[in-house]
C-alpha cells in the first residue's frame, strides 16, 4: 500500500467540487404530500408513505410557489429531496423503493383476516351497568355457543390465507364455557398444522371464575390471558358491578395466580372508560404501573359513546375523553423521564406508523378498516359479524352489519360478498371526503361502523365525527409533544422498537 | 508487518502461486520450500518451487525459483504466497490471522474522497482471477472469514460470479465478506445473477454516506451512484441478501449523519448491520485532507445520536477504527477491534493505558493524523 | 366591483377571485364547516365567487367568535388551494406509484447512468 503523492493523480481522475454533482434542475417537481397546521408556529407535511417533517408555518406555501433554494435552503431542499417531498425529474429516481415502501405499509392486507373472535357464551356473573350483553342464567343452552358452531366457525377460520391466526374467546364471561374452550383448542392444535398455521389463543376474561386448573390448562397450550383493569378499586368496582362489590379484588387476585402460573407476561390487561374513569387519569395510570403493567391501553372507545346519535353529546364526551387521555399520557411520559419504562398503547400504534417504515394492522385504526379484513366474529347463536362493534349493535337489534350465519353461508360469501365489499368501500381512507386530502391520513384509519352507529351513514360526515375529532387530536398532539421535547422523542422511539 | 518481499526470479513464467514450508514432510506440488541457509536436497519435482536467500549458484535445480531474498521471517507454515516474473514474493494467505482478503481488482467506477485503495485504470482481472483461483483452492477448509475487496469486485464480469461459486464450492464453511459500492446491482439481473448462486454465507458490505443524493455522489466522486447505490440494495435485498452498510465518518459525511441513520432505518430497514467508520490516513485521504479532517471528539455528539437511533430500533451497529478514549462512555459496547493485525498500531501514550486491550487501536499509517485528544485511561480502582 | 370580506347581519361573507381559486378548494375547504355553518357558495360577478357562512342555530357561536371564523375561513382557503395546486401537479405521479407498489414489476424503472469505469464495463 503506497500513499498517493498529489501530483501523480490522474486527470481522468481528478476530483470534482460539491456543485459538478447537482443534477443542475432549473426547477424541482412536487411529489404527492399534505400538511396540516400543527399550532401557530409550525405545520406539518406528510409524505405518501407516512414520512414527516415539522417545519415553520408558511414553508409549504414556499415549497408549492418555488420559492425554496438549493443553495440559500441547502439544508431544508436536501431534507425534502431525501425524504421524497420533492423530486428534480417528474418521475424520481427512486420512485420504485417508494412503491416499495407504499406497498409494505399495506402489507398487512396480504395477511387477511387474523383475528377470529369467538363468543363462546353471553352468561356473565357480573353487572356492569354499560354492558348490553346478558346476565347470569342457567340456560346454557341458550347463550352458550353450539359445539356445531364451533366446528363451523373453525372451519371458516382454517381457510384465512393468514399462516398466523389468532383465536380469542369472549363472551359475557369466557370462563364459563370453559369446557367450550377446551374443546375448541384441542380441535384447532390437531388441525392447525395440516393448514400451515401458526396458532395463538387468547381468553378474555373478567378473572373472577379463574382457577388453578383452568391456568393449568392454559399453560400447557400457551393461551394468553386478557383480563380487564378499568383502574384502582373505586373505579374498578364502581364500573363493574358484582353483587359482593369485590371485582377489583378478585381481578388482582387472578392476575397474580395467572402471573404466577403462565408467567408475567402472559397476562394482559385492557381498561374500559367510562365516565367515571376520565375523572381519574393518574389514578389508573399509577394503578396500572402498581400491578406491575408497563403498558397500558388508553382505548378511545367508551362502551355506550359510541352507539348514541347525539352530536352533541358525542362531542363534548369526546373532548373530555381528549383531556383524560393527554394527562395520562404526559404522566406516562413522566415514567420514562424518570428512567422507567411504561408505554401507552394506543399512542404507540400511531407512533409506529409515524417513526417505522413497518405495516401496522391494528384492527380499529386501518385503511382500509380491519372489519373483516383483519377480524372476524362468530356469535354464541351462530351468526356472524363484521367486528365487535357490530355485534354490539346487534344487540340493540341493528343488523347491518350482519354478514351471515354459519350454518348457511360460505366463506366466500361473509367474507367477499357484497355486504362484505359494501362496508370495506366505506373503510378506505383515501377515498372519504375529508380523509382524502388529511395530512393524517397514513397514521388514521376509517371505522363506518363507528360512522353508522353515531352519524346513520357509513360513509360519515367528518366534520361531526368523533372518530375523526379523536384521532385529529391525538394524532397531531403527538406530532407536538415529539417537536417540542427531543427527549419525549427518544422515548417514543423506544416504544415503537419491533420486539422479536 | 512484511507482506512482500523481492528476490531474483529464475524460472518464473507469469506467476506461481503456492503455500510455503522449511518441512521436507510436507513438500506437495503446490508448495514452496523456504530454503534458508541450506541447500535444499529432496526429488525437485515434488514442490512448485524454491525460495532462498542464497544465491543461484547454490541451487542445480530447473523448479520456478526465487533467490537472494532478504528474509523470511514473516512467513508461517502454511501460509501461501504468489511468485511472479520479476521476483516479487507477496502474502495472499496468512494461517495465523483473522484478516485475510481476495482481491479482485485494482479497477473501481467509483473515486472515493478517502479511498484507501485508489484505483488503477488497467485491466488486471483476468490475472488476478487465475490468481485467486488457484489461491482459494489452497486455503484451509477451516478458513472463518475471508475478506472479497479492491477496487469494486463487481467489475468482474461474469468471473465475480463463478469466484463466489468457488469460494461456496471450496470453502462451505468460510464466512464471506465482499465489499463493494453496490452500484452494479441497479442493474436487476446482476442481483438475481447472484441470488441464483444462494450463498448464505455471503455478506454484502456497501457504503452510503448521506441521505442526499449530491452529497453522496460529491463523496464517491461519481454521478448517479447514490440512486444506484440505493436500487441495487433494494434489488439485493429482493432476493434477500445479506446486507451491511458502511459509512465512514469525516467532514462530509458528519453533517447529515443523524438523517443518514434515519434513512438507513426507513429505507434499508432489511440492514443486517450498520458500521460507523473513522477516517484512514491513507490512499487519496491526504490529498483530501482538508475536505476531509475533523477531529473526531468533535463528532461525538452526531455519532451518539445515529448510532443510539439505530441501535435503539433494533439494528446492530459497530464502531470500527476509533479509540475508546474518544467515545462517550454509552458507545464502548459499540466499538469493535476491527483494524487488520497489520496495520494495526497503538501510540506510546496507549502503553499505559488500562483499556489498551479492549481498544481497537489506530491504523499504522494514522499515527501520524490522529485526534489531539487520545489520552491513557488511568488504572481503574476497585472499591472494596 | 370590489368585493370585501365582511360579516353581515352574522352571516360571514368571504370572496374568492375564480382564478386564484379552485372550485374543488372552495368546496373542500367548506365541508370543514358544515357542522356549525349553513354554507352556499355563489357567484358575486364573473370572476368571483361568493361564500356565505351562517351559523346554525344550535351552534351557539358567539358574537366576538364570529370574527375568529372569518379568519380562518380566509387562512382555510389559501390552505386548501395549495392542497388542490398539489394535487393537480402530483396526482399522475401518485397513480404511478401505487401502480408499481401493486404491481410485480412490469413497471420497474430502468437503471439511471452510467456505471462504467475507464477500463470499460457493461452489465450482461
Amino acid at each position: 500500500m503506497s500513499i498517493i503523492e498529489a501530483k501523480s493523480v490522474k486527470k481522468s481522475r481528478k476530483f470534482s467540487e460539491l456543485e459538478f454533482f447537482d443534477n443542475n434542475s432549473e426547477q424541482y417537481f412536487l411529489l404527492p404530500f399534505k400538511f396540516h397546521r400543527l399550532n401557530t408556529n409550525k405545520e406539518v407535511l406528510v409524505n405518501e408513505v407516512g414520512d414527516l417533517l415539522v417545519l415553520p408555518t408558511g414553508t409549504v406555501s414556499r415549497i408549492v410557489n418555488r420559492q425554496i433554494s438549493k443553495s440559500l435552503d441547502f439544508e431544508l431542499y436536501g431534507d425534502l429531496l431525501a425524504n421524497f417531498f420533492i423530486a428534480e425529474t417528474q418521475i424520481p429516481p427512486l420512485i420504485d423503493v417508494l412503491a416499495t415502501r407504499y406497498r409494505t405499509k399495506k402489507s398487512f392486507l396480504d395477511r387477511f383476516t387474523a383475528l377470529h373472535i369467538f363468543v363462546v357464551s353471553l352468561r356473565c356473573e357480573h353487572t356492569c351497568h354499560y354492558c348490553q350483553v346478558s346476565r347470569v342464567t342457567q340456560d346454557k343452552g341458550k347463550f352458550d355457543m353450539s359445539w356445531e358452531h364451533i366446528d363451523k366457525g373453525i372451519n371458516l377460520m382454517m381457510q384465512s390465507p393468514n399462516e398466523y391466526i389468532t383465536m380469542e374467546f369472549q363472551g359475557g364471561e369466557a370462563l364459563l364455557a370453559f369446557e367450550s374452550i377446551v374443546y375448541a383448542v384441542t380441535k384447532v392444535k390437531n388441525l392447525a398444522p395440516k393448514f400451515n398455521k401458526k396458532m395463538n389463543y387468547v381468553i378474555c376474561t373478567n378473572l373472577a371464575v379463574m382457577t388453578k386448573e383452568i391456568l393449568d390448562f392454559c399453560k400447557i397450550h400457551n393461551i394468553l390471558i386478557s383480563s380487564s383493569l378499568d383502574g384502582p378499586d373505586y373505579v374498578h368496582n364502581q364500573n363493574r358491578h358484582r353483587p359482593e362489590k369485590n371485582s377489583y379484588e378478585l381481578t388482582i387476585q387472578g392476575i397474580e395466580l395467572t402471573r404466577e402460573i403462565l408467567g408475567r407476561d402472559r397476562v394482559s390487561a385492557l381498561m374500559t372508560t367510562t365516565n367515571l374513569s376520565l375523572e381519574h387519569p393518574i389514578e389508573i395510570v399509577e394503578e396500572y404501573y402498581r400491578q406491575g403493567f408497563r403498558s397500558i391501553f388508553l382505548r378511545p372507545i367508551s362502551p355506550y359513546g359510541f352507539a348514541v346519535r347525539n352530536e352533541r353529546k358525542n362531542k363534548y364526551e369526546t373532548e373530555k375523553f381528549l383531556n383524560f387521555y393527554k394527562t395520562a399520557l404526559n404522566h406516562i411520559i413522566q415514567y420514562n423521564l424518570n428512567g422507567e419504562y411504561f408505554s401507552e398503547d394506543y399512542a404507540t400504534i400511531i407512533l409506529r406508523k409515524i417513526l417505522t417504515p413497518f405495516p401496522v394492522g391494528y384492527v380499529d385504526l386501518n385503511s382500509p378498516t380491519g372489519s373483516i379484513t383483519n377480524v372476524i366474529v362468530f356469535n354464541y347463536d351462530g351468526a356472524i359479524y363484521a367486528s365487535d362493534e357490530s355485534r354490539m349493535l346487534a344487540e340493540m337489534k341493528d343488523y347491518t352489519f350482519k354478514l351471515g350465519h354459519l350454518n348457511t353461508h360460505t366463506y366466500q360469501e361473509i367474507f367477499y360478498g357484497e355486504q362484505a365489499q359494501k362496508i370495506v368501500e366505506c373503510g378506505i381512507n383515501e377515498s372519504l371526503p375529508g380523509c382524502a386530502d388529511c395530512a393524517f391520513q397514513t397514521y388514521c384509519g376509517a371505522d363506518p361502523i363507528h360512522n353508522h352507529a353515531t352519524q346513520g351513514d357509513m360513509f360519515g360526515y367528518r366534520p361531526t365525527s368523533t372518530f375523526c375529532q379523536k384521532n385529529m387530536e391525538i394524532i397531531r398532539y403527538l406530532i407536538e409533544l415529539m417537536d417540542s421535547d427531543k427527549r419525549i422523542a427518544k422515548i417514543f422511539e423506544s416504544w415503537v422498537k419491533p420486539r422479536h | 508487518m512484511i507482506l512482500r518481499v523481492k528476490g531474483k526470479a529464475h524460472n518464473v513464467e507469469t506467476f506461481v502461486v503456492g503455500k510455503v514450508t522449511r518441512d521436507y514432510n510436507r513438500l506437495d506440488s503446490d508448495t514452496f520450500f523456504i530454503a534458508e541457509n541450506l541447500t535444499p536436497e529432496f526429488a525437485f519435482d515434488s514442490a512448485c518451487g524454491i525460495l532462498t536467500n542464497l544465491d543461484y549458484h547454490n541451487l542445480n535445480s530447473s523448479l520456478p525459483a526465487v533467490f537472494s531474498v532478504s528474509s523470511f521471517d514473516h512467513l508461517n507454515e502454511g501460509d501461501i504466497v504468489s511468485v511472479n516474473s520479476l521476483g516479487n514474493i507477496r502474502t495472499l494467505y496468512r494461517v495465523n490471522s483473522y484478516h485475510n482478503i481476495i482481491f479482485a481488482t485494482e479497477r473501481c467506477n467509483s473515486n472515493c474522497l478517502m479511498c484507501s485503495q485508489p484505483p488503477k485504470d488497467k485491466n488486471d482481472i483476468p490475472e488476478l482471477y487465475k490468481i485467486n483461483q488457484k489461491l482459494i483452492s489452497l486455503i484451509p477448509k477451516d478458513c472463518f472469514e475471508l475478506c472479497i475487496t479492491g477496487g469494486e469486485p463487481t467489475l468482474m464480469g461474469d468471473l465475480f460470479f463463478q469466484l463466489l461459486e468457488q469460494l461456496k464450492e471450496e470453502l462451505p464453511n468460510t464466512e464471506i465478506h465482499l465489499l463493494t459500492n453496490g452500484r452494479s446491482f441497479a442493474w436487476p439481473q446482476i442481483a438475481e445473477r447472484l441470488a441464483q448462486i444462494d450463498y448464505k454465507r455471503l455478506m454484502l458490505g456497501v457504503p452510503v454516506y448521506a441521505d442526499y443524493y449530491q452529497v453522496h455522489d460529491y463523496i464517491v466522486q461519481a454521478k448517479d451512484a447514490f440512486f444506484q447505490t440505493i436500487s441495487g440494495l433494494h434489488n439485493l435485498a429482493s432476493y434477500s441478501q445479506r446486507i451491511e452498510i458502511r459509512v465512514v465518518l469525516h467532514k462530509q459525511s458528519i453533517p447529515r449523519l443523524t438523517r443518514l441513520a434515519k434513512y438507513i432505518y426507513k429505507n434499508l430497514p432489511f440492514a443486517e448491520h450498520v458500521t460507523f467508520m473513522g477516517l484512514e490516513f491513507i490512499g487519496y485521504t491526504p490529498h483530501n485532507i482538508e475536505k476531509l479532517w475533523v477531529d473526531p471528539v468533535e463528532y461525538m455528539e452526531e455519532l451518539e445520536e445515529a448510532v443510539e437511533f439505530l441501535s435503539g430500533q433494533g439494528i446492530r451497529v459497530s464502531i470500527y477504527n476509533t479509540q475508546l478514549c474518544l467515545l462517550p462512555q454509552n458507545l464502548w459496547q459499540y466499538a469493535r477491534k476491527s483494524i487488520s493485525d497489520w496495520k494495526n498500531s497503538y501510540l506510546p501514550e496507549c502503553s499505559s493505558c488500562s483499556k489498551l486491550n479492549a481498544c481497537g487501536g489506530l491504523f499504522t499509517w494514522n499515527l501520524d493524523k490522529h485526534s489531539n485528544y487520545i489520552k491513557a485511561f488511568a488504572e481503574e480502582i476497585s472499591i472494596v | 366591483m370590489i368585493h370585501i370580506n365582511q360579516i353581515k347581519d352574522g352571516e360571514i361573507l368571504v370572496f374568492a377571485n375564480t382564478v386564484l381559486f379552485s372550485k374543488d378548494a372552495i368546496f373542500k375547504c367548506l365541508y370543514w364547516y358544515g357542522d356549525k355553518f349553513h354554507t352556499n357558495v355563489s357567484f358575486a360577478d364573473s370572476e368571483t365567487y361568493c361564500l356565505s357562512l351562517k351559523p346554525l342555530s344550535n351552534a351557539s357561536i358567539k358574537q366576538d367568535e364570529i370574527n375568529l371564523y372569518l379568519q380562518k375561513l380566509e387562512r382555510d382557503l389559501i390552505d386548501f388551494q395549495l392542497r388542490d395546486t398539489i394535487v393537480r401537479e402530483t396526482h399522475n405521479v401518485r397513480d404511478l406509484l401505487v401502480a408499481k407498489a401493486f404491481s410485480n414489476g412490469e413497471f420497474d424503472e430502468d437503471p439511471i447512468g452510467l456505471i462504467s469505469d475507464p477500463v470499460g464495463f457493461v452489465p450482461l
